[in-house]
């Protein structure tokens, strides 16, 4: 039963893995039409990598990225979690408006985004304006850009934790927590003591499971800023995808494209060690 | 403070609270389908027009002239849509035989397929493109399938396997003492049970395929442009045209919308690949 699918995985994922290796000890260059030369370099990406500020510094831009869009997401889905969590009328209908970004294409939420904080029409742009908070091109300037596209990010994904954290709330032991209600426990010392500690888990595996889609995802950089202005947002994948298609280094891209593979066989790693604590494991 | 002050204090912020909640969620996409509507004019206004004439100018014109929505609709159809149906079938039955049968590294099995699922997309790319080239691929709706499969499969097969694995063992095993056979236990009992698992697979599958941008823009040509290539190909050197590109994002959004919380009840143990159960 499991044959077929397993062959057509292997076809679509171990091939390309032998291959992905192969280029990355070669210097495979896309010529013209759909042509493509390859010749052996041994090592020379790799070493070549190592010593590229292009490659750290779009490390680099990563880490930031990663930690500014998963922190804020963590941390809005949560609360957000725990006020739809309180609310009783209308709590049905207010989740099910709440979930509608993490179903939009990123590279539309993207082309939205361009939309909302466009210099001259945009409505976003009109109240910063009007409020004096932010007058200019937003997309012109290193950091605003920066927030702007983690903002974009952050207003697509922050629903899914609010969803996965929910379920956890539901779980949560109601006999604990009236007894702690008649000890005359307010709400924010139950919260801390009680509701935080027994959602622990679910909210990592929330955290988990964002994380390694925060590598897999570049649609909405490479839509709103293409890495620019000046590199500012140009995270890995980007810079990635640049080199291989732009600078046409196929090669050397691939060598990119290892690390963050080894970096995301990592995330699963950690994802299957927690689902193996919670008896769940495959 | 008395206690009902106390309550009707606490019940102003918690809604107001969900009230700003919903304005951050809620008016980028108010405001997309209402631009949608707009005429030129509307759109263009440097000051935000709330009160128009509504016009369907938009979308006729993302059919006319250089433009094809009806084609761009199709392919994003057929290529996410066999994807789908390919991913779920396979998924399947292998996730039913991982959820069911024991056998020596499983657990490698299971760690190499969500390893599949995760992998970054724009590693995977590289050498699809490279293969594809190859195989004359590249400008084919067949490409992007199999482009999808890439991350729909593992997913597939993993998901169901969490949905197979969630069913009570005691019917299958009736099912085998009354004499059927282990495929009749399978087809009789237990995909019927597992139907909503199915519709959640699925839907998810296509869910990530339709919403894909950097495989189509990558590996499609004229010939199998898919919607969101089409919604970023309408920003051209010479300028962009908003009223068209709003409604080309609400042409995107708003199947997926429906179908994404037709299956709301199931989402969480599908996104979370299994981790956690909802409802």
């Amino acid at each position: 039963m499991m044959l077929p699918a397993l062959a057509v995985l292997a076809a679509i994922s171990i091939l390309p893995f032998l291959y992905i290796i192969w280029m990355s000890l070669n210097d495979v260059t896309l010529l013209g039409g759909s042509g493509l030369s390859s010749r052996w370099v041994g090592l020379g990406n790799w070493a070549g990598m190592f010593t590229d500020p292009n490659v750290w510094a779009g490390w680099v831009r990563m880490v930031i990225y990663f930690v500014a869009t998963v922190g804020l997401q963590v941390i809005l889905g949560v609360a957000i979690a725990l006020l739809v969590h309180e609310v009783v009328w209308g709590k049905n209908l207010a989740l099910s408006l709440i979930l509608i970004p993490m179903f939009i294409a990123p590279v539309i939420v993207g082309l939205l985004g361009r939309f909302l904080i466009n210099p001259t029409y945009g409505l976003y742009s009109w109240i910063l304006e009007e409020t004096g908070i932010f007058t200019g091109n937003i997309l012109g300037e290193d950091v605003p850009a920066f927030v702007a596209v983690v903002l974009m990010d952050v207003w697509e994904w922050t629903p899914l934790i609010t969803l996965i954290t929910l379920a956890g709330l539901v779980s949560v032991q109601q006999q604990v927590l009236e007894a702690a209600k008649v000890d005359g426990a307010g709400y924010w010392r139950r919260l801390w003591h009680i509701v935080l500690p027994s959602i622990s888990g679910i909210v990592l595996v929330a955290l988990l499971v964002r994380s390694m889609d925060a590598l897999r995802y570049f649609d909405i950089v490479w839509q709103v800023t293409g890495g620019g202005p000046a590199n500012a947002t140009k995270i890995i994948p980007m810079g990635l995808y640049e080199v291989a298609f732009r600078f046409l280094q196929l090669g050397y891209a691939a060598t990119i494209g290892l690390v963050m593979l080894a970096i995301s066989i990592l995330i699963a790693n950690l994802f299957t060690r927690m689902l193996k604590q919670r008896g769940l494991a495959g | 403070m008395n206690r009902s002050a106390g309550s009707l204090g606490r019940w102003i912020v918690l809604y107001g609270l969900l009230l700003l909640v919903l304005l951050w969620t809620l008016v980028p996409v108010f405001w997309m389908v209402l631009s949608s509507f707009k005429s030129l004019a509307d759109v263009l206004s440097t000051t935000p027009v709330i009160a128009f004439e509504p016009t369907l100018g938009n979308y006729v014109s993302l059919d006319a002239g250089g433009n094809s929505l009806l084609s761009y609709f199709r392919n994003s159809m057929l290529a996410a849509g066999i994807s789908t149906i390919i991913a779920t079938t396979l998924g399947i039955f292998a996730g039913y035989g991982l959820a069911r049968v024991n056998f020596r590294g499983k657990r490698h099995l299971a760690f190499w397929i969500i390893s599949t699922r995760m992998a970054p997309i724009a590693a995977v790319i590289l050498p699809l493109y490279v293969g594809f080239t190859f195989l004359h691929l590249i400008n084919t709706i067949w490409g992007l399938i199999i482009a999808y499969l890439t991350f729909n499969l593992p997913f597939a097969i993993w998901i169901m396997h969490a949905f197979f694995a969630d069913l009570p063992k005691a019917m299958e095993e009736a099912a085998m003492v009354d004499g059927a056979s282990k495929f009749q236990t399978f087809w009789r009992v237990a995909l019927p049970l597992t139907a909503p698992g199915i519709v959640t697979t699925a839907i998810l599958c296509l869910v990530f395929s339709w919403n894909d941008y950097v495989f189509a823009a990558t590996f499609s040509g004229p010939g199998s442009q898919t919607l969101p290539v089409a919604a970023s190909a309408l920003i051209t050197q010479t300028g962009i045209d908003w009223g068209q590109l709003t409604a080309i994002g609400t042409v995107v959004a708003l199947p997926m919308i429906v179908v994404g919380l037709a299956v709301r009840r199931y989402l969480v143990k599908g996104l979370t690949l299994g981790a956690v159960t909802g409802e």
